[in-house]
């Protein structure tokens, strides 16, 4: 059963590794924690009934430590790694019951990934490189190079269309990455911490392309990282994994206000609040005209932005969504955030 | 039993190294006291119910060759066939075929197409210094023998690698097929040279067949294992992403997984076409013609000379196959050229194209550029002059060659063999088999005695104690070679950039050239036998040991230092400690190739199990004495394999 507006459908998805993989779903042991399930089996559940849904055009974020299951999930859903159980649907297609071919069909066109450490070919320019899908796909030399150069101009590597993969830096290789799964224009693109091997400064680069792209292409996206900032920066939604299970999943503020458990309140106890929450979430309703007569704040502004406006400000400043007033935001309400915020930090 | 020695005996008596010098000490006093008793010495042409039974099984195979099915329509058809592909190689290059006078293509157009060749595969450096060596062959007056070296070394390469390509991309591939192929591996690589030689001389008769398949049981291995490990040991990243969009298993294979693996694979090559050189160089003991040929003379009649001419035609050949499969495996890790560049690469490819085909033209037309000229040909000259430097070396430095000689025979050499071959039987294998029980435990132990009472019952058993004899001291001087200059180079980058070149020469160099400049200088003995082994052995030894101190880590060496180690402390504490599995690993590759060349010392004046293979291949009434000589030394590697094994496993 699929929720026929969401791109991506997950149901009971399970992946056992040891040596009985198909005798645990649906027994006792099923029930176990991992070192009891170790124990006992000598299986370990990397990804344990894991249930969600990704909308068209969502930026999806699984995050979790090493050894949480997210990359073996990631890989589930392709089948790069064959699951034990579950239901995975894509753009309404049951994936788990695809032909080889079908699922070769749907590599080549419907969905693509860019993965950790690059994985780019080393014997192949960069032109090649990219155009790799195509080309498996039968796509003739002349066209695939013009998408190539597309997608290379895309990416902001232009010139370097004839270069070795060696000659490049870790973060022009990965854009290189970026620009191979763009390629064929997917549908679905699943990122596996495509930017944990670079350098802070650039993965900071890479965050705001990643954002720049999606806001262009609109693409359906599931992004695999272990940092939580980078998370809070680039998702839409954030799915908290642990032991191969999901612990929460939510939109940034979700996690930073309701956190489900101790679990993921450690995680976000080090985000300040005002990082993450927007104006509309701390916003109140506007009593007796007091709002001042500037230009409202947009919704889903970060409260950290206007900081600077709101002191400034001495009457509180309207909110709108879609050119309708939905409250104000004033001192009062931003101090308090800021306060929580140092208070946090005092407490670390 | 276990809680009575715990309880009982006291704790220094345990340690390994107590044991075996008490062993020892004990085995040495037995050993003089039961001297020359029971110890199956037995007469050169003696047979014995073992070696007869061999003798009439290789007298039945011979009958059969003509009639028997498997050899009219199996073994036969196979020989012809593989005698024909090489045969034609020969044709084109060394032997004219029937009818004709000169080879198809003369020496001119020779150089100029292995120059053209090794241009297009790497640059023009090598092509010049491959052409200079193989001219240098024709100087040395050995031109038809190289011309006959080299096209049954690529005759038995192209062969081996049809096949070892396409197995090692498979076992690459497939664990279940690794496991498959890797005991039949690891049997080659443990299987001394000499000991195949006479069996498949026995199936394919003597000459190119035999010779061929011979060089291909020996290079297929390494051709497979490399290319297997070119494919496992490839990086998962681009593999996976290739999978990702979409690749056929097909598709991964030869637009991912063999590019990616092209460089280690030609390093296969490499290596593949240096054991084939070294091998189709001592097939000539079962008639392949070449280079072996002269050698094989010069060692029967000592004409040093001659053999030291033809040793340096091999090595020439040695050193332009692997230049120029080296500069190969550099040129396919290179960037590809595009723009102005390519262009000129293309054109001057281009040039050097049409300049071989002219060459080769010439050299069928004009007979001074088809057979290679006598006035280039300095043989003579050169062999009277390595014959003069011989015979001054010989006696200006009589104390280093036959007075060493003489002492190392008197003090080392002898007392060692009185105890293994003069001792009675049992005794020796009881002591061998103690010992590896305390160094292998109690397995190996038991495969030992097993395999040493075999060695007994075939009946070679004092011949196989004088050529273990040989070993052990040889593996001996390698280990503490391969220690010395191994830490040494392990430690010091300048001192490892010094020895590089030689320990190179010395891998690259087929055992059998050695041969002669050492039996020219220690005359026909079981100590000239020694000397090749270790010549053969160290540079392998070295190189293990040399990894190993430098894969110890570079923070334990520093700790060490910190906490006051003078430089003997690191290297006694520290270093060879941390390294002792690969000091073990050197320690069980030193065995092995001073076994496969000891054996050959049988050429030399050795005598031992080598010396009956050797004669057995020559003389059919001692063909079956020859045969189980073959099989008591393959049951004498895989004893020390075992051993040397178990005791690194144990570490």
């Amino acid at each position: 059963m699929t929720t026929s507006d969401s791109a991506i459908s997950v149901r009971n998805l399970w992946k056992v590794f040891g040596p009985t993989p198909n005798a645990i779903v649906g027994t006792p042991d099923a029930n176990l924690s991992r070192p009891e399930l170790l124990e006992k089996t000598g299986c370990v559940a990397a990804v344990n009934n894991v249930s969600f849904d990704v909308a068209d055009g969502e930026v999806f974020v699984v995050m979790g430590l090493s050894g949480s299951g997210k990359s073996t999930l990631v890989r589930c859903l392709t089948r790069l790694i064959e699951p034990t159980s579950g239901e995975v649907f894509i753009e309404g297609e049951d994936i788990l019951a695809a032909s080889k071919s079908r699922l070769r069909e749907l590599r080549r066109t419907k969905f693509s990934m860019v993965f950790q450490h690059f994985g780019l070919l080393p014997h192949r320019s960069i032109i090649d490189n990219i155009a790799y899908s195509l080309e498996v796909n039968g796509v003739k030399k002349d066209k695939r190079h013009a998408r190539a150069n597309e997608v290379i101009e895309l990416v902001g590597l232009s010139g370097y269309a004839n270069h070795y993969p060696e000659q490049l830096s870790g973060g022009m290789q990965q854009r290189v990455g970026l620009a191979r799964a763009l390629a064929v224009d997917p549908e679905v693109m699943f990122l596996d911490e495509p930017f944990s091997a670079l350098d802070p400064l650039i993965r900071r680069d890479m965050q705001n392309e990643i954002v720049r792209l999606h806001d262009d292409l609109n693409k359906t996206m599931v992004f695999i990282t272990h940092d939580l900032a980078e998370a809070m920066r680039i998702g839409d939604r954030i799915a908290i994994m642990r032991d191969g299970a999901i612990v929460q999943v939510g939109t940034p503020t979700e996690l930073v206000l309701n956190p489900a458990d101790d679990y993921v309140s450690d995680f976000t106890n080090d985000i300040p609040k005002s990082h993450v929450l927007r104006v509309a979430d701390i916003a109140v309703p506007i009593s007796g005209g007091h709002a001042s007569s500037s230009q409202p704040i947009p919704h889903d502004a970060i409260v950290r932005s206007v900081m600077h406006r709101v002191m400034s400000d001495p009457d509180p400043i309207s909110i709108a969504k879609n050119g309708e007033i939905i409250g104000c935001i004033g001192r009062d309400e931003l101090l308090t955030v800021f306060a929580e915020d140092i208070n946090e930090e005092l407490n670390a | 039993m276990k809680a009575y020695i715990d309880t009982h005996v006291p704790e220094f008596l345990r340690r390994k190294w107590v044991l075996i010098v008490g062993l020892l000490v004990v085995w040495f006093v037995l050993g003089r006291i039961f001297k020359g008793v029971h110890t199956l010495d037995i007469g050169n042409s003696e047979d014995t119910p073992t070696t007869e039974v061999l003798g009439q099984f290789a007298a039945n195979i011979r009958a059969a060759r003509a009639e028997n099915p498997i050899f009219v329509y199996i073994f036969n058809p196979f020989r012809q066939g593989i005698e024909s592909f090489v045969e034609v190689i020969r044709a084109v290059i060394s032997d004219p075929a029937p009818g004709a006078l000169i080879p198809v293509i003369g020496w001119v157009g020779i150089l100029a197409f292995i120059g053209f060749i090794v241009f297009a595969t790497s640059n023009w450096r090598t092509s010049l210094l491959s052409m200079v060596l193989i001219f240098g062959c024709g100087v040395l007056g050995m031109w038809t023998y190289s011309m006959d070296t080299l096209a049954l070394t690529i005759g038995a390469v192209v062969l081996s690698l049809v096949i070892a390509l396409p197995i090692g991309i498979w076992a690459g591939l497939n664990d279940r097929v690794m496991k498959t192929v890797r005991p039949v591996l690891d049997l080659a690589q443990i299987l001394p040279t000499l000991v195949y030689l006479a069996p498949l001389a026995l199936v394919f008769l003597i000459g190119i067949a035999a010779s061929t398949i011979a060089t291909m049981i020996y290079s297929i291995p390494i051709g497979i294992r490399i290319t297997a490990h070119a494919i496992r040991s490839l990086q998962n990243g681009p593999i996976e992403a290739a999978e990702s969009m979409g690749s056929t298993r097909w598709q991964k294979l030869t637009k991912v997984q063999l590019p990616m693996a092209k460089r280690t694979i030609i390093l296969g090559v490499n290596q593949t076409t240096l054991a084939a050189l070294s091998f189709v160089v001592i097939a000539a003991l079962i008639g392949a013609p070449g280079l072996g040929e002269p050698v094989l003379q010069a060692l029967s009649i000592r004409n040093i000379g001659d053999g030291v001419t033809a040793g340096l035609a091999v090595v020439f050949i040695a050193v332009m196959l692997d230049r120029s499969t080296t500069a190969a495996v550099v040129h396919s890790n290179q960037i590809p050229l595009t723009g102005k560049p390519l262009l000129v690469r293309r054109l001057s490819l281009g040039a050097a194209a049409i300049a071989t085909i002219v060459a080769i033209m010439i050299s069928r037309q004009q007979l001074w550029a088809a057979v290679f000229p006598e006035s280039l040909d300095f043989r003579d000259p050169i062999g009277n002059w390595f014959d003069a430097i011989t015979e001054w070396f010989t006696t200006t430095f009589y104390f280093l060659t036959t007075s060493f000689n003489e002492v190392f025979t008197l003090n080392i050499l002898n007392p060692i063999e009185y105890l293994l071959a003069d001792a009675p039987w049992y005794l020796t294998i009881i002591m061998i088999s103690v010992i590896a029980a305390i160094i292998g435990g109690r397995t190996v132990a038991i495969l030992s005695a097993i395999l040493l009472l075999l060695i007994v019952w075939i009946g070679l058993w004092n011949d196989t104690m004088i050529t273990l004899t040989q070993v052990l001291i040889a593996t001996t001087i390698v280990m503490l070679i391969g220690v010395v200059l191994g830490v040494a180079a392990g430690r010091n980058a300048k001192f490892e950039r010094i020895l590089k070149p030689f320990l190179d020469a010395g891998q690259t160099l087929p055992a059998f050239v050695y041969l002669v400049p050492v039996l020219a200088l220690f005359g026909p003995t079981r100590f000239a036998a020694i000397v090749c082994g270790v010549f053969y052995a160290a540079p392998v030894v070295v190189r293990v040991v040399a990894d190993g101190v430098r894969g110890v880590p570079k923070e334990m060496v520093e700790a060490a230092i910190a906490s006051g180690s003078s430089t003997t402390q690191v290297v006694t504490k520290v270093q060879l400690p941390a390294s002792k599995k690969s000091l073990l690993l050197g320690a069980n590759q030193g065995l092995i190739f001073v076994l496969a060349v000891v054996v050959i010392g049988g050429l030399v004046g050795a005598g031992g199990l080598g010396y009956l293979v050797l004669q057995g291949a020559s003389k059919p009434e001692l063909q079956g004495k020859g045969l189980a000589a073959g099989l008591a030394i393959v049951l004498l590697g895989i004893v020390m394999d075992r051993i040397a094994h178990a005791s690194a496993r144990r570490s």
